[in-house]
């Protein structure tokens, strides 16, 4: 395989360090323990057949134009989430998912989709957004308002809304249903 | 607390990531809003599947006690992991994914002889069939202005005989291996001619035993040119696949040449659009709704020299020619199948799936439930009602935590 000039810009950008808070400048070797290295060679294959003309990263029409993503009803709420998204935030991204990953892990990739403003607490504001994604328009505002406001109760959340211990503590035994698997060698 | 059942299992038989309504519990009051009916984009296969399953689930959770506000509200890990699930690897986009190639050359035996292989076929054998090719399409140029200029009782017939004869040409030049099983297709009034779609040499491989109408895409480049040239001798139609006026009247002319019995056999490729000869995607019903017999045709590429399959976003259709031009051969098996007609009592779209199931079995495809078109559309721009019948689940959820006031 030859190593032009274009491709080793494309490799460059893929590999940029993360602008997440969370992933700042994290080696992929760091993941090793939740994504082996045929997992990484078979994501970066679905990278490269995602990324459609070669940017270096994925848009969110590139993730929306899966059929059985568009439908989800979180895909929107993803597509923020993932904007522009390059390999190494893609692999970080897709670890907290794995089945082999920690419950903490887990918890922590669902409560930064959750928290929708990003600054670390869930208020309510950022749960009505979320829970609307979920349900559309199919129950009225104030209606929704008040289960919100009985969650923040039960949950003991402050003002701010609920931090990330909070939210843990909520979510107690529930099993969590993130038990993503890679498929390798199709 | 009851038990997780397992609600609809992830199998490639069953696309539609609803594994998050795997996680919850339904009562009998919910499950009436999942019957709201799915339309185009998931064949009447995924919609019966999921039927089933609400019926499933209505028999196993009659009653429905407990729960757990926080979770219900908090836990969003089903739809998260559905996403996940389906930006790691999708039914619909496996569709159009070449084939992997392991490489097998890196030892000391078999090294010195692929680059022998590979030196062989790009200085020898590649300009000999380039030579062939151009030289054939000369001999095609000039043999098909005299077939113009006959009068009109020989003329069609001798544009036909000159059009296979270019189509032959091609076939040589790929060194095309190719077996025909079944009986050769005439021309009859009231007939269809349908094909499971790999690549636009499909129709060259076809034209190359018997020549064709059908219809097309319009190309740009010397592909259109040739199309608008040379093959409306044929009767070929041509649309536009995102012009939705366009069909009704493609719809009527493929009626009208159906009907004439001087017509060339029509052939028609119902996916609407490239696959990459492991799978079939969802039949177009056009085809099966014009009360003609359908012929199917299956067409099974071997890839053991070359991958024939076309991904138009990837590759020009010349670059296309010339890796198959740069390869040992082109091994194919082409199968004409039983003709059939539309049962009393079956639809169109009934119809179609069955001769599907004919042409995917003979060509050991597998069938995908996708409509092809969706690499052109967003699927939840155009149906949202896939979206709302999840989230009428969910709201059945949340409901249930509205205090009255």
């Amino acid at each position: 395989m030859t190593q032009n000039l274009a491709d080793v810009d494309l490799r460059k950008r893929e590999l940029a360090p993360s602008r997440h808070r969370e992933t700042q400048d994290l080696p992929l070797a760091n993941l090793i323990g939740e994504v082996d290295q045929q997992e990484i060679e078979a994501l970066y294959k679905r990278f490269r057949r995602l990324d459609k003309d070669r940017k270096g990263f994925i848009s969110s029409e590139e993730f929306l134009s899966i059929p059985e993503l568009s439908i989800n009803p979180l895909a929107q709420r993803l597509s923020f989430f993932v904007e522009s998204i390059n390999f190494k935030e893609f692999v970080t991204f897709l670890s907290g998912f794995s089945a082999k990953a920690g419950r903490e892990e887990k918890l922590k990739v669902m409560f930064d989709v959750y928290d929708v403003d990003g600054d670390g607490f869930i208020s309510e504001d950022d749960m009505a957004q979320t829970l609307r994604y979920l349900i559309g328009s199919t129950l009225a505002e104030a209606e929704l308002r008040s289960v919100i406001e009985r969650t923040m109760v039960a949950a003991g959340a402050d003002a701010k809304g609920l931090t990330f211990a909070q939210y843990k503590e909520a979510l107690g035994d529930t099993q969590l249903a993130l038990n993503l698997e890679v498929p390798t060698g199709d | 607390m009851a038990s997780k059942a397992s609600f609809m299992r992830r199998t490639s038989a069953n696309p539609v990531g609803l594994t998050s309504l795997k996680n919850i519990h339904l009562s009998s009051i919910d499950l009436p809003h999942l019957d709201g009916g799915l339309k185009e984009g998931v064949s009447p296969d995924v919609q019966r599947q999921i039927e089933a399953l609400v019926d499933q689930a209505r028999s196993e959770f009659p009653d429905y006690a407990g729960s757990n506000l926080l979770s219900d509200v908090l836990d969003i890990s089903s739809p998260l992991n559905d996403a996940a699930s389906a930006i790691v690897d999708d039914s619909f986009l496996r569709c159009f994914t070449s084939a992997v190639d392991e490489p097998w050359n890196w030892n000391f035996y078999l090294l010195p002889l692929w680059i022998l292989g590979v030196v062989l076929r790009n200085a020898i054998i590649f300009p000999l069939r380039l030579l062939t090719l151009l030289l054939g399409a000369l001999v095609f140029i000039v043999a098909f202005m005299v077939a113009e200029a006959l009068p009109a009782k020989h003329r069609t017939l001798a544009e036909r005989r000159v059009v296979q004869f270019m189509a032959q040409i091609f076939v040589t030049s790929w060194t095309g291996v190719i077996r025909y099983h079944g009986p050769r297709p005439v021309s009859t009034a009231n007939r269809v001619w349908v094909a499971n779609h790999t690549s636009m040499i499909d129709y060259a491989v076809l034209c190359a035993y018997t020549p064709f109408a059908a219809i097309m895409q319009l190309h740009p480049g010397w592909v259109g040119l040739f199309q608008k040239r040379y093959l409306n001798s044929l009767g070929c139609l041509y649309f536009n696949r995102t012009q939705a006026k366009d069909r009704t009247l493609v719809h009527q002319r493929m009626r009208d040449h159906v009907a004439d019995p001087n017509s060339m056999p029509l052939l028609i490729f119902p996916e609407g659009t490239c696959v990459n000869n492991e799978y079939c995607v969802m039949f177009r019903k056009g085809a099966f709704d014009l009360g003609a017999t359908v012929c199917p045709i299956a067409i099974k590429y071997n890839k053991i020299f070359v991958d024939a399959f076309w991904n138009s976003k990837r590759q020009s259709f010349t670059a296309h020619l010339l890796k198959i031009m740069r390869s040992w051969a082109l091994v194919c098996d082409v199968y004409f199948l039983e003709p059939q007609s539309k049962q009393p009592g079956e639809s169109s779209q009934e119809f179609a799936e069955r001769v599907q199931a004919m042409i995917a079995k003979r060509a050991r495809l597998t069938v995908a439930p996708w409509d092809g078109y969706l690499k052109y559309y967003n699927l939840a721009e155009k149906h949202p009602d896939l979206i709302e019948s999840q989230r009428r689940t969910y709201s059945a959820i949340i409901s249930k935590h509205v205090v009255p006031l």
